[in-house]
This record gives structure tokens, C-alpha cells and sequence, in this order.
């Protein structure tokens, strides 16, 4: 038989100052869960959702996963289109798409220059990125930019700095910006984007970055693989853009190991914070705890109770910090050297961080519970 | 009938380099019914008497039988289940919940009863209106003055109506009018409601309300 609710509940208001301070740091650490948890989620959607299973992306066979060092013939996506029957089709035009992809410092307004990423593209580009909307203005003509979602952030600066009509300077030209694009939160949302014909200018190159290209459903990327291989003489090396960013995700497991590390090193300081809380409470409640099992009480039931008011602490905390985190983290943008991506609370993050948050509760009443349950009834019955 | 059986029961502790024996070899039969009272000085094993015979200490060597029950052999779960259908105990310091109200308090015994809400209810209601705590059943503790505290306490040990209650110095802590009507309250019990009582005290005049007293010294009963 279990001791009565109130029991576990009332406890908790015996000692205010105490079980506030408790409350205050077990709910700081569910927030630095959710933090890193929201930060984890988050950079693993934005590399997930970039990947689009019908594109396959051509780049220079020695550039691996750094697109920036990749150069291809400028030719390239017109041998392609005559070479690969398995391109699709959209409005008569075929979905190949030349890219010029770069890393560069750029001006906004009479700020300090900060990194930025710039892709040069054609208007085939929305045509083969099918998860690009343009939210605002239009499609930059010459001398024109158009900034991704999360490009303000990408170059630490606010939205305002870059809306629309502002301009940034780059590889040594000013750019208008004429539009806002989204892109269902992949990583080009945090990248500008610019004619390429005029990048090219700019950057006096003739060549490309890479070319990506959409597929029919039908079509196998094998037979954009076998093209590249056949024709040596160009360099270029085939590989779907999902696994191209499922390689990226490799790239950062080691950040993600270290910000599981966080977790787990953040989760165990909650664990003293509880234990020292209940370790205080149970301390003073050892004469208590003995009558309990004197009148009749087993020792689970006892335990059951004593973790029950670490669970309700923890709980309430994990309830405060999971409103917090929604409200003032969720959607938070942060830049990573890929560009830029938000903190994502989503149900996941919230299972996690709350799911860390009741752990902490059983483990932090659990130490001191046994401690006091393992006492003679007769000595504790007469302890102070 | 004897309701509390002990037979050759020895019971030491260390301290230190040193063994106490505050029980050595110890042999007693309470009836039903009974109003035992145990004195004797500080150290003699009163309190360890006591605390075998409600079954939160185990003897070294010999055996207790109490309201039928061979308590020696029992688990720590078994033990508990049987104090809360055979025991109730008084303590010197009332040890009441703080965060329970009167009433609370003394339902803690019962709700490990088979009981419904309501015969719960009337039990409770029954034993405080025994103690004359009725009108106090919605005070915490710290409202309480120490006499009608340890008036709850006694409450509490007989709302499940136990077949033995012990009391270890109910009158210790409280002043000289209190303690006449705690000991008013024990003898009304052991009369009115036929409760089987082992009180320890170390006061003669609160062992003199007692039907049957007992002195023990050196680990052993001594003629009274």
C-alpha cells in the first residue's frame, strides 16, 4: 500500500527555500538539455532535409564534400543534357542546374565584413531546388541578390540588414537585394543568392562549382555515375545530393558526439542538484521515515514516496523549461561553417529533455531514499 | 492465552570493543487483556523489549510470538504487514506526520487496511473522539499543543483496533497535567476497549496504572 498523494506533494512545501533553489537549478539544467538537444535536432534536419533523392550533383572529382574547391568545364551541363536521357523536364526546359558555389566575405551596409555563402545560379536553379519559395520580391535581375531565410544570421547580422532593398557588397561588387527565399529549412536557406553569369564577372571565372541535376523518377543516378566515368577527360564525379549530405552528417558526428557529451555531463549535474535537495530533505526526515515503517509501511512504498516528491520537483522543472524552451528557443538561429540552422524544439527535443528532466528526479531521490530506508527502525526512531 | 510470548530471548549490541547484553535470556508471557508496565534504569533493555515485541528489532537467539504470530522468522515485509494488523505503537515524542493534518494522521494505519472510504472514515472519526480530538481533526501538528500531539499519536496506534499496543515512555516529554491525562486516556483503552498494553516508563507513578509491572535489570526481571 502507498502512502496518500499529499504526503509527496506537501513535502515539498516544508523546506520553500530549498525546493525553490532545487526547482531553479534542476530547471536551468533541462534547459541546457533542451538547448543542445534543440541544436543536434536542428543541424541533423537541416542536413536531412537538403538532400533531394531525384538530384544528383556533379562537381570536380577532387573536390570530395567541399563544393567549394570543386571547378568543372562550363560546358559541362550542356554535355550532360545531350548525354543523359534520364534529366527531367520541366516547362520545356531541362532541370540542369549550373552552379558557381562560394565562400567570401561580405558587406552588409557599413558593418564589418563577415563570411558568407554565395551560390550563383541560373534560373533553372528553382526548377531542380523544387523546396524554394520565394517569400518576398522577386527574382534577382543583374546587379541583384536573393538572401535565404537564415542568411541574416548566417552573417551575424539581423533581418532588418538584410530586407529587401539593402545592399551587400561581395568579390568586389554591391548587390541589390530584390527577394527573400525559403527553402523547408534546408541549408541553402542560409546562403545568397546571385546571377551567375554575373558572378562570374565578378569573380572572372569561367567555370563552375557544380551542376545539379534532377532526375526522372524513373532514371537510375548510375547512369549520370557511368556518363562521368566515361568521360575522363572531364573529371567530374556523380553522387546524389542525399548522400552527399548524409556524408556532410558524418562530417559532424564529432560535434555531435561532444554535444551528446554535454548532455549527459549537464544531465549529471542536475543529478547533485537533486541528490543534494533530497539528500537535506530525507536527512531531516529519518524519525519520520522509521515511524512510517513502524506503523506499517514497507519500505518500497516508502521509496515509492520519496521518489515521487524527486519526480514531482523534476517534472514541474522539466514543465517550466520545456515552456521556455519553446517559447524563446525554438527557431533560434545559429551559424555553423555549412551556413546557417535553427534550434529545433520538436517533439523529440521535447521527449528528451523532459525524459532527462524525470530521470533526474528518480536518481536524485533515490541515493539518499535507500540511504534512510536502510537504518534500524529501533536507532532511527530515536534520532534528532 | 498468552497474546505476547517470548521464550530465551537474547539480544547484545557492540559498541565500540564492548558488547551490551541488554537481554539475556528472557522469558515472558503477556495475556490478552493485560496493562504491563516495564521500568527499570536507563540502558536495561527496556526499550529493546519493547521494540522485539513490535517487531522493528530481531533477537539474537530465542523466539517471540505475538497475537499468534512467530514474528522471529518473518521478512522485513512480512514484519511490516503484520505490525500494521496487530500493532500499534505509542512513542515518546508522538513522531506525527508534520505535513498531515490530525485526521491524516491517524488514517495513515488504516489505509493499509482492506478497508472502504467510509469504514475508513469511521474509524478515524471513532478514534479521535476517543482521544476527545474530534474538533481538532483538521489541525496540523504544529497547532496542536504536545499533550493533545501525543493524544493523536494514540490515536493512531489504536484506529486499526491492534491486538497489542506498546507505548515507549508516552508521558516522557510532556508536563505533569498532560501526562495524568495521557494516563487517564491508556487505562480507558486497556478497560473500555480490552487493548492488550506494554508500556515502558520510568516514572513509578505512571507504572502504577498499570495491571501487571515489571522491572527489568541487567537483562533480566526482577520480582516488582
Amino acid at each position: 500500500m502507498l502512502l496518500p498523494w499529499e504526503y509527496s506533494v506537501r513535502n515539498l512545501s516544508r523546506r520553500p527555500v530549498r525546493t525553490g533553489l532545487t526547482l531553479m537549478a534542476l530547471s536551468i539544467v533541462i534547459l541546457l538539455v533542451f538547448v543542445v538537444v534543440g541544436f543536434i535536432r536542428g543541424l541533423e534536419r537541416s542536413l536531412r532535409v537538403t538532400g533531394d533523392p531525384d538530384v544528383v550533383l556533379i562537381s570536380s572529382i577532387n573536390s570530395e564534400a567541399n563544393l567549394e574547391s570543386s571547378a568543372i568545364p562550363a560546358r559541362t551541363p550542356t554535355l550532360i543534357a545531350a548525354s543523359i536521357d534520364g534529366t527531367q523536364s520541366r516547362y520545356g526546359v531541362i532541370c540542369a542546374s549550373p552552379e558557381m558555389y562560394l565562400g567570401t566575405r561580405v558587406t552588409v551596409s557599413d558593418r564589418e565584413p563577415a563570411p558568407g555563402l554565395i551560390r550563383a545560379v541560373t534560373t533553372a536553379a528553382p526548377l531542380v531546388r523544387r523546396s524554394v519559395r520565394i517569400e518576398e520580391g522577386h527574382w534577382p535581375d543583374r546587379g541583384e541578390v536573393l538572401v535565404g531565410r537564415l542568411a541574416s544570421a548566417k552573417l551575424g547580422m539581423t533581418d532588418e540588414a538584410v530586407a529587401i532593398g539593402q545592399t551587400l557588397t561581395f568579390e568586389g561588387q554591391t548587390w541589390k537585394i530584390s527577394g527573400r527565399f525559403t527553402a523547408d529549412g534546408a541549408a541553402y536557406e542560409s546562403e545568397i543568392w546571385c546571377n551567375l553569369e554575373d558572378f562570374q564577372s565578378a569573380t572572372k571565372r569561367q567555370d563552375l562549382s557544380l551542376v545539379a541535376l534532377l532526375l526522372k523518377p524513373s532514371a537510375s543516378p548510375g547512369e549520370v555515375s557511368l556518363f562521368c566515368k566515361e568521360r575522363m577527360d572531364l573529371e567530374l564525379r556523380a553522387v546524389r545530393e542525399t548522400d552527399f549530405y548524409a556524408e556532410l552528417q558524418q562530417h559532424y558526428r564529432p560535434v555531435r558526439l561532444l554535444a551528446w557529451t554535454v548532455v549527459v555531463m549537464v544531465a549529471g549535474a542536475g543529478i547533485f542538484a537533486g541528490l543534494n535537495m533530497m539528500y537535506g530533505a530525507v536527512a531531516g526526515r529519518i524519525r519520520e521515515i522509521a515511524t512510517l515503517q513502524a506503523i506499517g509501511y514497507r519500505r518500497r512504498a516508502i521509496l515509492f514516496s520519496l521518489i515521487q516528491e524527486g519526480v514531482l520537483l523534476s517534472a514541474t522543472s522539466s514543465l517550466i523549461s520545456g515552456v521556455i524552451a519553446l517559447a524563446l528557443l525554438n527557431g533560434v538561429a545559429v551559424r555553423f561553417t555549412m551556413g546557417a540552422f535553427t534550434l529545433r524544439i520538436d517533439g523529440p527535443a521535447i521527449l528528451i529533455g523532459c525524459g532527462t528532466g524525470l530521470l533526474l528526479g528518480v536518481f536524485g531521490a533515490l541515493p539518499p531514499a535507500l540511504k534512510a530506508l536502510r537504518s534500524s527502525v529501533a536507532v532511527s526512531l530515536k534520532a534528532v | 492465552m498468552a497474546i505476547v510470548e517470548l521464550k530465551n530471548v537474547c539480544r547484545s549490541f557492540r559498541k565500540g570493543e564492548e558488547t551490551i547484553t541488554p537481554l539475556d535470556d528472557v522469558t515472558l508471557e503477556i495475556h490478552e487483556g493485560d496493562f504491563v508496565s516495564l521500568m527499570g534504569p536507563s540502558g536495561t533493555g527496556k526499550s529493546t523489549l519493547l521494540n522485539l515485541v513490535a517487531g522493528i528489532d530481531r533477537p539474537d537467539s530465542g523466539s517471540i510470538t505475538v497475537a499468534g504470530t512467530e514474528i522471529t522468522n518473518l521478512s522485513r515485509g512480512q514484519l511490516a504487514d503484520w505490525r500494521a494488523a496487530n500493532l500499534g505503537y505509542i512513542f515518546q515524542t508522538h513522531n506525527l506526520i508534520p505535513v498531515l493534518t490530525a485526521y491524516e494522521n491517524v488514517e495513515l494505519p488504516t489505509l493499509l487496511l482492506k478497508q472502504t472510504a467510509a469504514q475508513r472514515r469511521q474509524r478515524v472519526e471513532l478514534a479521535l473522539k476517543a482521544v476527545g480530538l474530534s474538533d481538532r481533526a483538521d489541525h496540523y501538528p504544529r497547532q496542536l499543543s504536545g499533550g493533545q500531539e501525543q493524544r493523536v499519536g494514540i490515536a493512531r496506534a489504536i484506529v486499526a483496533n491492534p491486538r497489542v499496543v506498546v507505548a515507549d515512555e508516552p508521558t516522557g516529554s510532556l508536563d505533569a497535567a498532560t501526562s495524568e491525562q495521557i494516563q487517564d486516556l491508556l487505562q480507558r483503552l486497556n478497560r473500555e476497549l480490552g487493548m492488550t498494553v506494554l508500556m515502558v516508563t520510568h516514572d513509578r507513578e505512571v507504572a502504577g496504572i498499570a495491571t501487571r509491572r515489571l522491572i527489568l535489570n541487567r537483562g533480566k526481571f526482577l520480582p516488582s
